[in-house]
């Protein structure tokens, strides 16, 4: 296997894992909320998991846009990762992947300036880690070359409607009921 | 459930996705039906040049006028007949002495 190919292998392999590591992510975050996951930890460990699973899909996504951009097949320049629709194909859907990650820079950036910054602008500035997470589902859907997998597609779309479903319901209902 | 168990469960199915997408991609490194097709970088193909000269033909205009009649078309490339003699001239230095008895 050359490098190059390595290098594609590298970015689609990263890309599947920081989306499930991001499923987990906002998996605990939502279960701090609301009872969904009492029966498997308290509120404290969960929270200790939300802040821990930053470190593991953070490497993983910089893995996946870093594979991309040395990656000469994907002409992905390093502007793209942070102007979105700039590419030459492509541009809905890796655009869309740009957005995505500029909102997750946004939300881990003001997480570790929780402190210094008032609740209700960093709950607000949270709270956009749904909008990026609908983008990063709509990205992988869009431009997934392994998306067309069943098990692979299953898993992806079963993960992202769990999500969906508990945010919405999170949204509407407040702290779910045990 | 402690928080350390719950870090290592998310460590482990996060690998557990990662091992099993580098199996899946390795073994199927081209998808033909990838949403995604980037074009491939323009490639300068080098031409080697023709080993074997061809012989010029000379145009010759039409025999018969063509009255309001086009000429047939042909090919790009397509060599021509020429009824013209095909000899050429040697370099050789050229015959003043021929031998008489």
């Amino acid at each position: 296997m050359d490098a190059q190919t390595l290098l594609w292998v590298v970015a689609r392999a990263t890309g599947l894992a920081s989306y499930a590591a991001i499923c987990i992510s906002i998996l605990s975050g939502l279960a701090l909320r609301t009872s969904v996951l009492d029966f498997l930890a308290k509120n404290r460990a969960m929270r200790s998991l939300h802040d821990f699973t930053a470190w593991i899909w953070i490497p993983l996504g910089a893995s996946h846009v870093a594979a991309l951009v040395l990656d000469t097949t994907a002409r992905i320049a390093p502007q793209d990762l942070i102007v979105p629709f700039r590419t030459d194909y492509g541009q809905l859907a890796i655009g869309i992947g740009t957005l995505s990650l500029d909102l997750f820079a946004i939300v881990i950036v003001s997480s570790w300036l929780r402190r210094r910054l008032n609740d209700d602008l960093w709950r607000a500035l949270h709270r956009a880690s749904y909008l990026a997470f609908a983008l990063l589902f709509l990205h992988a859907f869009l431009s997934g070359t392994d998306f067309d997998s069943p098990v692979i597609s299953s898993i992806s779309w079963a993960a992202a409607a769990g999500l969906g479903i508990l945010a919405v319901s999170r949204v509407l209902s407040g702290r779910l009921p045990d | 459930m402690s928080s350390w168990m719950l870090k290592l469960g998310s460590v482990f199915t996060t690998l557990l996705v990662l091992a099993g997408s580098f199996g899946y991609t390795t073994s199927h490194l081209k998808n033909a039906r990838a949403p995604l097709q980037p074009p491939l970088a323009d490639k300068a193909v080098a031409v080697a040049p023709s080993a074997s000269p061809v012989a010029p033909t000379a145009t010759l205009p039409p025999l018969v006028p063509l009255r309001g009649r086009t000429r047939p078309p042909s090919a790009p490339g397509t060599p021509i007949p020429s009824l013209q003699p095909n000899v050429r001239s040697a370099d050789l230095p050229p015959i003043t002495f021929t031998h008489v008895s």
